[in-house]
């Protein structure tokens, strides 16, 4: 059965171009021109996936990421021209996934919807262990590997690497990681975070300076690719 | 000029200047004493009290005072150089003296005491006044970098989505056909539909660059027209056929006034100033409304030509600045309206002027909500008669 995938945007010529274009991938695509009726959309087609343009008449793209986060976790792409860093942070603190800047090409649209429906649903938090890809975690006694070797991490970079190995393939914004391993009152001093993330790369990486593990996504986040 | 150096002086200076004044005048009077009574005397020495309390303050008045209570008694009041006082005329004559010559210099020392504070009131206002206009006047050159900043870049966010948005249906659209030639995956239709969307985005962006150019050449006063008598319903006409697609289903009746006079124009410039109004009315009614061009000859010989529409009508207070380039940057967000640059109007509004024509906009009629007016000078020479005409598109 194909995937089912929802594109909001007010530009009736990118509705169009990509219905066609993942329609001939074998995606069942609806499109609606509006944020509203996007979500009516969303209600009666429940797709496994929702594109979203962020600047969209009367119901914002983030608006809308919002409404779905409030029912539904599948996954959200936003789209969005250059220069909105500030709205793409937004967004994915809203709750969106992924995202991409247009213009794009298709190839890398469909890499991220690919990326984004192997995600599948988040894993159990109450579950010990983490397996993805290279890593292994185990919640239980703290201890960690990667490509099969053991390493040593401190508490808070054993927190922030479970929670981006949780989320992986996500674009994680500064804020949310920042609140989620140091608390609510750390949203801003992103230089925490840079010096954990410095510290783990050092750890994990191959080579830290060309990082394949946790990618930086410039001025919004960080993502992490399990790998193979 | 000689009441601003009698001010500089220091204080012993204008004490010693009053003095002097006493002296001096009671000198003066002394050889004509047996002429003068002594109301007479101490009138005169009492203006040297006045001038020496209103010009240099009330202790230049009270020293004048004293020494002229003395002078008078002294030389003026018999028995003369003496300090006595005969006769109760000369001793009511002096008491008044005494009394007034105290009063007159404390309270005219008072007045000018008074008047300078005033002034200096005065001054501290103007300085505070001064202060308060430069503040503003920073302030308001502050306000306006701030606002051409936010223009500057309400322009660029603008430029951007308009580049962009074409530009991402073009790149996907040509990826998706890279793509499909290892291995085929697309059908014909889709083929067609892709080179389709390329095509016209492709119109769009070039539609986009031909609107900066003519903003471009309006601001330079470099628009050239071949002016030449020309027919209006030739002209709606026209705009009619390239207003088409965004026309869609929208019902569009012409009504153009029999003899309409010719209106000496460049047809095409006047073409894309009718297709603008029509493009516009269409982009902002209901799907399924009425557009309404009428065509009329008016006072003044000029020929006025209007588009009605049935969309959601333009606010009274933002009539004055839709004719503004950018003005959706500025007052709106240009995403949110969908509309494109702000340029269309201001370039009619250009065109139509270079015509010596005006462009207006005001309530429509007849249920319909926004009417814009275009008012040409016309042609003496009549058309031929036809007949009123009524198109659906």
């Amino acid at each position: 059965m194909p995937k089912r995938i929802l594109v909001i945007d007010d530009e009736y010529q990118i509705t169009r171009v990509l219905k066609r274009s993942l329609g001939a991938h074998r995606y069942d695509v609806r499109t609606a021109a509006d944020g509203e009726s996007g979500l009516d959309l969303f209600r009666d087609f429940h797709p496994d996936l929702v594109i979203t343009d962020l600047s969209m008449p009367e119901l914002s793209g983030i608006e809308v990421c919002r409404e779905i986060r409030r029912v539904s976790d599948i996954p959200i792409i936003v789209l969005s021209v250059r220069g909105e860093e500030q709205t793409k942070v937004e967004a994915l603190d809203a709750g969106a996934d992924d995202y991409v800047t247009k213009p794009f090409g298709m190839n890398e649209l469909l890499a991220r919807v690919r990326a984004s429906l192997r995600r599948g649903p988040d894993l159990d938090e109450a579950s010990s262990m983490i397996e993805q890809g290279d890593l292994r975690m185990d919640l239980s006694d703290h201890s960690v590997s990667i490509r099969g070797k053991s390493i040593r991490l401190t508490p808070k970079e054993f927190e922030l690497l479970a929670f981006m190995a949780q989320n992986h393939g996500r674009v994680l914004t500064h804020s949310r990681l920042l609140g989620k391993v140091w608390g609510g009152d750390h949203t801003e001093q992103t230089e925490y975070l840079r010096v954990f993330i410095g510290n783990l790369r050092k750890k994990i990486e191959p080579t830290p300076s060309r990082p394949r593990y946790i990618v930086t996504e410039p001025w919004i986040g960080y993502r992490f690719i399990p790998g193979s | 000029m000689g009441f601003l150096r009698l001010e500089k002086l220091n204080r012993t200076a204008k004490n010693l200047l009053s003095i002097a004044g006493i002296i001096l005048l009671s000198a003066a009077l002394l050889p004509f004493r047996q002429h003068l009574n002594p109301t007479e005397v101490s009138l005169a020495l009492l203006l040297v009290v006045l001038f020496a309390s209103s010009l240099f303050g009330s202790i230049a008045g009270l020293i004048a005072s004293a020494i002229g209570i003395v002078c008078f008694n002294f030389f003026f009041l018999p028995p003369f150089y003496t300090f006595n006082i005969t006769g109760s005329e000369n001793l009511v004559a002096f008491g008044a003296f005494v009394v007034t010559a105290l009063i007159a210099g404390q309270l005219s020392g008072y007045a000018k005491r008074r008047a300078e504070e005033s002034e200096q009131r005065q001054s501290e206002i103007e300085r505070l006044y001064d202060e308060l206009k430069a503040a503003f006047e920073q302030a308001s050159e502050a306000e306006a970098v701030r606002r051409s900043e936010q223009l500057k870049t309400a322009l660029l966010d603008a430029v951007t989505h308009d580049l962009r948005t074409p530009l991402t249906s073009i790149k996907a659209s040509v990826t998706t056909l890279l793509e499909d030639a290892k291995p085929a995956f697309l059908d014909g239709k889709s083929r067609q539909e892709f080179l389709e969307i390329i095509d016209e985005e492709c119109d769009r962006l070039n539609e986009f660059i031909e609107n900066m150019v003519g903003i471009a050449k309006i601001e330079a006063n470099a628009l050239s027209l071949n002016r030449k008598l020309t027919s209006v319903e030739e002209i709606v006409g026209h705009a009619i056929e390239r207003a088409r697609a965004s026309i869609g289903k929208r019902s569009v009746v012409v009504e153009i006034q029999d003899d309409l006079p010719y209106i000496f124009a460049d047809a095409a410039s006047i073409s894309e100033v009718v297709f603008t109004l029509l493009d516009n009315a269409a982009k902002y009614s209901p799907a399924e409304s009425t557009i309404m061009i009428t065509a009329r000859s008016a006072a003044d010989d000029h020929v006025m030509i209007s588009v009605q529409d049935q969309g959601k009508g333009i606010p009274a207070e933002m009539r004055d600045k839709i004719f503004d380039k950018f003005f959706q940057v500025e007052e709106q967000n240009i995403h949110r309206t969908g509309g494109g640059l702000g340029l269309g109007l201001a370039i009619a509004k250009g065109i139509v002027e270079f015509h010596d024509g005006s462009i207006e906009v005001e309530d429509g009629v007849e249920g319909f909500v926004t009417k814009f007016v275009l008012a040409l000078p016309s042609s003496d020479r009549r058309k031929a008669a036809s007949p009123n005409e009524e198109a659906k598109a």
